[in-house]
């Protein structure tokens, strides 16, 4: 089996609660996926079944082509794991909070763990009781990036991370895929998959409702336009210009919205007198409700 | 150029040296706990001698069962070794003991799961085993400490005041007093690792510590019901009285067989159960 990651049919059902709900997707060697979906559609409950932290209610997993629930250890010796959610020990300092993890995992090169704290910027001799949140992420980056895992699971790994350091945390994930290494990385912030990934499913309410290139993903990449104009101008403006989903006229102001290139646009907008303009990224909730608003109706 | 590679001071390098190393300075203070519990009764033994056939014709008034309950079976309550069977062996010493052992044994697994440092530990190549075989072993290293100050204390303390045993009996009560923390210790550890959750783990195991003191208090008057007694994991520690007697046998294999069930049953519960995010 060739997949770093593939799953079949992966249920997790906790009762009233929402799991996640016949995931079949794969992940290849090499590929850094990108796991998108808002808080709660079932992001955790995927990468802990992986990890064996969970168990699945149905269907398979399988992480280099070994299931989780038999091989929980081999998997784990080549995958470095950032949580969601998660604390280091308080009376620690990150060293030796590292020490102690690269023991459990056979000793780690201590200039690889000093390089990187070096990269994020933290302080390994402090108490981790001391620490912000964001240089607690930090830490908890270092250990999963150490080893150089050949696969690296990351639950929203940049929560609470300043943007140098997210900058530097795109860089390492660069790195990583140069490496040829593997990267899973869930998140609910579009930007920072559209930034690092190759390729992204799309998770909601527990199913996955999409698996895309990133290109593809951007080509689709919708917009919303708030425009003021210097006179008013005729609700059909906007009528037959490519890429435009919705507009609505209002006077002297219109809201449009469109995905995939703006060049059309653009090029009927010269035609009038355009005093301001403002341009949303919309949210991710936005895009799931325009392409994926169907969620639930596919599937199952 | 040879690469340093990074692995823990030795203190750190397992989990279970890990768990060992933080408990030091509580258990630093449990072994003066238990030293003091050893020593504070003998100050008081040479007023207990003088009087001994006061106390006697009290005891002896006193109706059965209560006599068998707050002094022992024998009844022997004025010498050195009676004496310790009744003051120090019946209650504080093993409360103490049992009091640790139920501490770390439910912290084990719930307290990590519960302050979630157990994702990241768990994602690392070891297996869920073998973090429950480290946390029973740094119990039960912790659990022999203070049973060695217990036992300390008695020879260390007691001959000012006449307060003299023979050490080997002495050994074998501190031994079945461990063998008793352990046993329930390792109830809490098998909750802990079930359920994850750490007061689940102490109210289970300290509830059937007493509830299995009381049993053994309180059946052994009623003629018909007496047989239950033997359920009592206490009945076992209590009965043998090996300050007079030396190490009861079969009831440290029970109590050894009680620890040992358990942490196996910790090992399967844990083994098999979905880990709290």
């Amino acid at each position: 089996m060739a997949e770093v990651i593939l799953t079949d049919r992966l249920t997790k059902s906790y009762g009233a609660r929402r799991g996640v709900i016949e995931l079949s997707f794969s992940v290849s060697p090499g590929e850094v996926f990108g796991y998108l979906g808002p808080n709660g559609a079932g992001k955790t409950t995927t990468i802990r079944t992986l990890l064996d932290l969970i168990r699945p209610t149905s269907g398979r997993a399988f992480v280099f082509g070994l299931d989780p629930r038999r091989d929980a250890v081999r998997i784990h010796a080549r995958v470095g794991y950032l949580p969601g959610e998660f604390s280091l020990y308080d009376h620690m300092t990150g060293a030796e909070y590292l020490t102690y993890l690269a023991s459990l995992r056979g000793g780690v090169p201590a200039e690889r763990i000093r390089e990187l704290a070096e990269r994020l910027d933290v302080d390994l001799g402090a108490r981790i009781r001391t620490l912000s949140h964001g240089n607690r992420q930090k830490i908890g980056l270092i250990q999963a990036f150490m080893h150089r895992p050949e696969l690296l699971i990351l639950d929203e790994p940049t929560q609470g991370l300043d943007p140098l350091i997210q900058h530097e945390f795109t860089r390492l994930i660069e790195e990583t895929r140069a490496d040829g290494r593997t990267v899973f990385l869930s998140s609910h912030v579009m930007p920072e998959v559209e930034r690092v990934c190759d390729r992204v499913g799309i998770i909601r309410e527990g199913r996955l409702v999409a698996v895309e290139e990133i290109g593809d993903l951007r080509a689709k990449e919708l917009r919303t336009l708030e425009i003021r104009f210097g006179q008013p101008i005729r609700p059909d403006a906007f009528e037959g210009v490519p890429g435009v989903r919705e507009a609505r006229v209002n006077g002297e102001t219109a809201r449009v919205t469109v995905t995939g290139p703006m060049d059309a646009l653009v090029k009927r907008l010269a035609a009038f007198e355009v005093v301001d303009l403002v341009s949303h990224e919309p949210s991710l909730e936005e895009i799931f409700l325009t392409f994926y608003g169907r969620g639930e109706e596919h599937g199952g | 150029m040879a690469a340093e590679v990074l692995r823990a001071r030795p203190l750190l390098a397992t989990v279970f040296r890990k768990t060992a190393w933080e408990q030091r300075r509580a258990i630093f203070w449990w072994g003066v706990g238990l030293f003091a519990a050893g020593a504070m009764y003998a100050p008081f033994y040479p007023s207990i001698r003088e009087n001994a056939a006061t106390f006697e014709q009290y005891i002896q008034e006193m109706p059965e069962f209560l006599r068998e309950a707050f002094l022992g079976r024998t009844g022997d309550f004025t010498s050195p070794a009676g004496y310790l069977n009744t003051e120090l062996f019946s209650l504080f010493a093993p409360l103490l003991m049992l009091l640790f052992a139920i501490g770390a044994g439910a912290r084990a697994i719930a307290g990590e799961e519960e302050r979630r440092t157990l994702d990241i530990l768990l994602s690392t190549p070891i297996p869920r085993s073998r973090v429950v075989v480290d946390k029973f072993l740094a119990m039960l290293a912790g659990g022999a400490f203070l049973a060695l100050m217990l036992w300390l204390s008695v020879p260390l303390t007691g001959p000012p005041f006449e307060l003299r045993v023979d050490l080997g009996n002495l050994a074998a009560a501190v031994l079945m007093c461990f063998l008793l923390a352990m046993a329930f210790g390792a109830i809490a550890l098998a909750v802990s690792a079930g359920s994850g959750r750490r007061g689940l783990a102490i109210g289970v195991a300290a509830g059937a510590a007493a509830g299995s003191w009381l049993v053994d208090l309180l059946v052994p008057a009623v003629e018909a019901i007496s047989w239950l007694q033997y359920l009592s994991p206490m009945h076992y520690y209590l009965d043998p009285e090996p300050m007079m007697n030396g190490l009861g046998i079969v009831g440290s294999l029970v109590l050894a067989g009680i620890a040992l069930g358990s942490f196996v049953a910790a090992i399967v519960l844990f083994e098999r159960r979905d880990l709290a995010s």
